[in-house]
C-alpha cells in the first residue's frame, strides 16, 4: 500500500481527544501531525540517543583531546592549540601510511567489487543448488575480522601454514607471507575472501532489474555482454556506487594488517611490514603504545575530514554515471 | 512532543544508556558471586583461574571480580577515575612509570602491619617494587613480585643437542653469547625453507629488557644517570645491538623477522622444535608438566659477553600494584596478602613457575624427581649473580618496545647498518623520553 492508497478517512485529521496528561482547564489537542511527530521522535530517539552519545561526544572529546598533550595517566598536560596538527603535517610517517591506505584503497575497492558482481552474476543464474551456493560464498563475510585474521596468519605462517605446505608438494621453497614484499597481497586476499558482501548486496540489485527489458534486449538481438553493460550496469550503478563509497571508507580505516600481525599488541603494531603499516595502525601506534592521545585524536580528525572529501569527490565524479530508477512523481 | 519534552527524555536516556554502558565495561570473566566485600583485579586470566576466585570467596569472604588485564582499558578506568582494585604489572619496567605519575599507592603502611607479608622475609626481587622519585629500588614499596626468575638463563634439550652432536653447555660456567650463537647455527633444522627445528630463541621477557640487560652485560648502560635520555652509540651498547641483530640475520630463533608461530618459547620448546629457549626457571613449570622433556632438560646459566661482567638480571618481577584511587583497599590489601603468601604463592611455588618472592616459601621448589634437584642446583648457583637493571621512569616499557619494533627490522634484514639503527633509535627515544619528563614534571 502506497501512501496515496491510504483511505481518505484515515488521513482526515480527526478531533481532539483526552490523553493521559490531562491538566484541568488545559486540554491538549492532539492532531494527526503532533501523533507523527511524537511517534518520529519515539522510533528515532534509541538511534538519536546512541548516536550522541556514542558518536558525537566521543567525536568532540577526540576533537578536545586533539588539541592537548594528554598521555591519559600523566598529571602534567597542556592545551597546545594547532601544535597537533602543525606536526602531522610534517610527520613523513602519517603521509607515507595515509598513501599505503589510499593506493590500498583503489587497489582492494574495486577488487572486491569486481569480485562480489561477478559471484553475484555466477549465483543468480538458474544452477543446480544455488541457494547453497549462494550460502557458501557467503559465509566467509560473517566470520568475524579478528577470526579471518587469525585463518590468515596461520594459512600463511612461513613455517607451518598450509600455502607453503602446498608450495613445499609442488617443490616450490617456502615463502615469508607475512613479511614484505608479500604481506599486502595476503591483506588483498583477506578482502577478497570476504567478497561475499559485496555479492550478496548486488544479488539483490540483480533480483530488481526488471526481467522485460533483459528479454527486450535479447529480441533486438544484444549479445549477453552488451546487455550486462548496457542495462545491468547502469540499473545497478546506485548499488555500486554505495558499495564503492562504503568500501572506501572501510578499507582506508582497515585494521587487518594488524589483526594477521605476529603480535597485535600496541608494543606490536609497529612490527608490522612497511607495506601494510597503514593509516589506522599509525594511530593505533600512536595512541595506545606511544601514549600520545592528543596527537592520534588529530590524526583521527584529519582522517575524517579527508574521507568526508574523497565521499564527495566520487558523489561529485559520479553524478554523471549512476542511474536512479526512481519514478519522477514520487521526487515531487 | 515539545522538543524541550524531546530533550529532557533524551537526557534520561542517555543517562540510563551511560549508567549500561558503564556496567558493559566491567564485564569480566570468572566473578564469583556472594555478599560480602567487593575486589577488582585487573589480571591476566590464568593468574587467578576461577577455582581460585572461588576459593577466595570462601577463605577470605571476598568477591574477587577479574578485569581481563589490558593497558588502554587501565588508562580508561584510572581516566574515569574507577580504577581496579589491584592490577597486575611488571616490576622491572612498570613500577617506575605508575610510581612517578602518582596514580600508585605507596604500600609501606600495609607491609609494615601485615603478619603474612612480612617485610624481612621478602626476597631482594621485591625491590623492583619499589621508587623513590628518582631511581627503582630505594624508596616506598609500591607492589610485590608473584615469583621472579634470572630472565637471562636458557633452558636446554640435551636430545637436540645430541642429534646434531653438538657439545652440552657447562651447568655452572657461563658460556659466551658468541658461543651461544654458534651452537644456535649448528643446531637449526631447515626443509624446504621452513625451519623445521629452532636452535635457540633469545628474545628475552621484551626486546626493550633484552637490550637494556644485553648492553649492561657487555659493561654498559643504556640510560643517562637521570633516565632522561639513552645512548645506543656507546661501544658496550653497539656491541649488544650487534649481537641481537646477527642473532636475528642467522634465523636460528624466532625474532621480529621470523615470528614464531606458536607466539612464544614454551609450546614450541615442549613440542620438540626447539633446541635452547632464553627462558628463566619459571618456564620449569611448563616443562615439568611434561615429563619426557623434562627429563632431557636443562637449565644453564646466563652467558656472558667476553671482558663483561658476569650478570644474571630478572627482567619481569611480574606482580601487582594497588592504584592510588582504589576504592576498596582494605579488602584489597587482604586479597593482596593471600594471594601473595598464601595458598595461590604455595601452589605457584610447588609448581615450579618460578622462584617464590618470599624466602619463606623457596623449601616448597620442585625437588623430587632426579631432574628437578639438577634444575634446581643450577637456579642456586645462579643466584650469587643475581642483578637488576634500572628503567626509566618517563615512558611505558610498550612506547619504547614500539619505537624498538619500528627501526629494527631494517637492520636486521641488512637493510640498514647497526650504526644508523643506533643513530635512529637515540633519535626517537630520546623524543619520546623528553615528552614523558615534561609529562612527569
Amino acid at each position: 500500500m502506497t501512501v496515496s492508497q491510504i483511505p481518505e478517512a484515515v488521513r482526515r485529521p480527526r478531533p481532539a481527544t483526552r490523553t493521559g496528561a490531562i491538566r484541568s482547564g488545559n486540554l491538549p489537542r492532539t492532531s494527526m501531525t503532533a501523533r507523527r511527530h511524537r511517534a518520529f521522535y519515539l522510533f528515532t530517539s534509541p538511534w538519536i540517543i546512541g548516536f550522541l552519545l556514542l558518536t558525537v561526544g566521543p567525536m568532540a572529546y577526540a576533537l578536545w583531546l586533539s588539541f592537548t598533550t594528554f598521555d591519559g595517566i600523566s598529571p602534567h598536560w597542556s592545551f597546545v592549540g594547532f601544535a597537533n596538527y602543525r606536526e602531522l603535517l610534517s610527520d613523513p610517517v602519517t603521509w607515507d601510511s595515509l598513501s599505503r591506505a589510499g593506493v590500498f584503497a583503489l587497489t582492494s575497492v574495486p577488487l572486491s567489487i569486481v569480485a562480489g558482481l561477478g559471484l553475484a552474476v555466477l549465483v543468480n543464474r538458474p544452477i543446480r543448488a544455488r541457494g547453497l551456493w549462494r550460502t557458501l560464498l557467503y559465509l566467509p563475510a560473517v566470520v568475524p575480522p579478528v577470526g579471518a585474521g587469525l585463518v590468515f596468519k596461520t594459512l600463511f605462517n612461513r613455517d607451518s601454514g598450509a600455502a607453503n605446505g602446498v608450495l613445499n608438494l609442488a617443490g616450490i621453497d617456502a615463502v615469508a607471507w607475512l613479511d614484505d614484499p608479500y604481506a599486502r597481497y595476503v591483506i588483498l586476499m583477506a578482502v577478497l575472501w570476504g567478497a561475499g558482501n559485496v555479492m550478496i548486496i548486488s544479488l539483490a540489485g540483480l533480483q530488481d532489474v526488471p526481467r522485460e527489458l533483459h528479454e527486450a534486449a535479447r529480441i533486438d538481438g544484444a549479445s549477453a555482454w552488451r546487455t550486462f553493460r548496457s542495462i545491468t550496469v547502469p540499473l545497478l550503478s546506485p548499488v555500486l556506487l554505495f558499495q564503492a563509497v562504503t568500501g572506501m571508507i572501510a578499507s582506508v580505516q582497515t585494521i587487518m594488517p594488524l589483526l594477521i600481525a605476529p603480535n597485535p599488541t600496541p608494543a606490536g603494531v609497529t612490527a608490522i611490514p612497511q607495506t601494510n603499516y597503514m593509516y589506522m595502525m599509525h594511530v593505533f601506534a600512536e595512541y595506545f603504545a606511544l601514549g600520545r592521545y592528543g596527537y592520534a585524536s588529530a590524526l583521527l580528525w584529519v582522517l575524517f575530514v579527508l574521507i568526508l572529501i574523497a565521499t564527495g569527490l566520487i558523489f561529485k565524479l559520479t553524478s554523471g554515471v549512476v542511474f536512479y530508477n526512481v519514478d519522477p512523481e514520487a521526487k515531487k | 512532543m515539545g522538543r524541550r519534552r524531546f530533550l529532557a527524555l533524551s537526557a534520561s536516556g542517555a543517562a540510563a544508556g551511560a549508567s549500561a554502558l558503564s556496567g558493559c565495561a566491567l564485564q569480566v570473566a570468572g566473578a564469583a558471586t556472594g555478599d560480602g566485600e567487593s575486589v577488582t583485579v585487573m589480571a591476566k586470566l590464568d593468574d587467578i583461574a576461577p577455582e581460585l576466585i572461588q576459593q577466595a570467596q570462601k577463605e577470605l569472604g571476598i568477591r574477587i571480580t577479574v578485569v581481563q588485564d589490558d593497558i588502554t582499558r587501565l588508562i580508561a578506568m584510572l581516566t574515569s577515575g574507577n580504577p581496579p582494585d589491584l592490577v597486575r604489572g611488571v616490576g622491572a619496567l612498570d613500577a617506575p612509570f605508575y610510581a612517578a605519575r602518582g596514580v600508585a599507592e605507596d604500600l609501606d603502611p600495609y607491609f609494615a602491619k601485615s603478619t603474612v607479608l612480612r617485610v624481612e622475609d621478602l626476597d631482594p626481587v621485591n625491590d623492583l617494587w619499589r621508587y623513590d622519585g628518582t631511581a627503582q629500588g630505594k624508596g616506598p614499596r609500591y607492589g610485590m613480585a608473584k615469583d621472579f626468575s634470572q630472565d637471562s638463563m636458557y633452558w636446554y634439550n640435551t636430545a637436540q643437542f645430541d642429534r646434531a652432536g653438538v657439545d652440552y653447555p657447562a651447568e655452572t660456567e657461563p658460556i659466551t653469547y658468541e658461543e651461544w650463537l654458534e651452537k644456535a647455527e649448528r643446531l637449526v633444522e631447515r626443509k624446504n625453507g621452513q625451519t623445521t627445528v629452532y636452535g635457540g630463541s633469545y628474545n628475552g621477557v621484551n626486546i626493550v629488557i633484552l637490550l637494556t640487560n644485553l648492553v649492561a652485560a657487555a659493561g654498559g648502560n643504556i640510560f643517562s644517570e637521570d633516565f632522561t635520555r639513552v645512548d645506543f652509540t656507546t661501544p658496550e651498547a653497539r656491541r649488544a645491538l650487534t649481537w641481537y641483530v646477527d642473532y636475528a640475520r642467522a634465523r636460528v630463533g624466532p625474532s621480529l623477522i621470523q615470528p614464531n608461530p606458536d607466539a612464544w618459547d614454551g609450546p614450541t620448546y615442549v613440542a620438540n622444535r626447539m633446541a635452547m629457549s632464553g627462558s628463566g626457571y619459571w618456564l620449569g613449570g611448563m616443562i615439568n608438566a611434561e615429563p619426557k622433556i623434562a627429563e632431557v632438560s636443562r637449565l644453564a646459566p646466563a652467558p656472558v659477553f667476553g671482558g663483561g661482567p658476569r650478570l644474571s638480571s630478572c627482567q619481569a618481577g611480574t606482580g601487582m600494584w594497588m592504584p592510588k584511587k582504589a576504592r576498596n583497599k582494605d579488602a584489597a590489601w587482604r586479597v593482596f596478602e593471600w594471594f601473595f603468601g598464601e595458598g595461590p604463592a604455595k601452589a605457584r611455588a610447588a609448581g615450579g613457575w618460578g622462584i617464590p618472592t618470599l624466602k619463606s616459601l623457596r623449601p616448597l621448589m620442585p625437588r623430587k624427581e632426579e631432574y628437578q634437584q639438577r634444575v634446581l642446583r643450577v637456579q642456586e648457583a645462579e643466584l650469587k649473580h643475581f642483578s637488576v637493571t634500572p628503567f626509566t621512569p618517563y615512558t611505558k616499557w610498550d612506547a619504547l618496545e614500539a619505537l624498538l619494533n619500528q627501526v629494527m627490522p631494517a637492520a636486521m634484514n641488512g637493510r640498514i647498518s647497526v650504526d644508523t639503527l643506533a643513530g635512529r633509535l637515540n633519535s626517537s627515544v630520546n623524543e619520546q623520553l623528553k615528552r614523558g619528563k615534561e609529562q612527569v614534571g
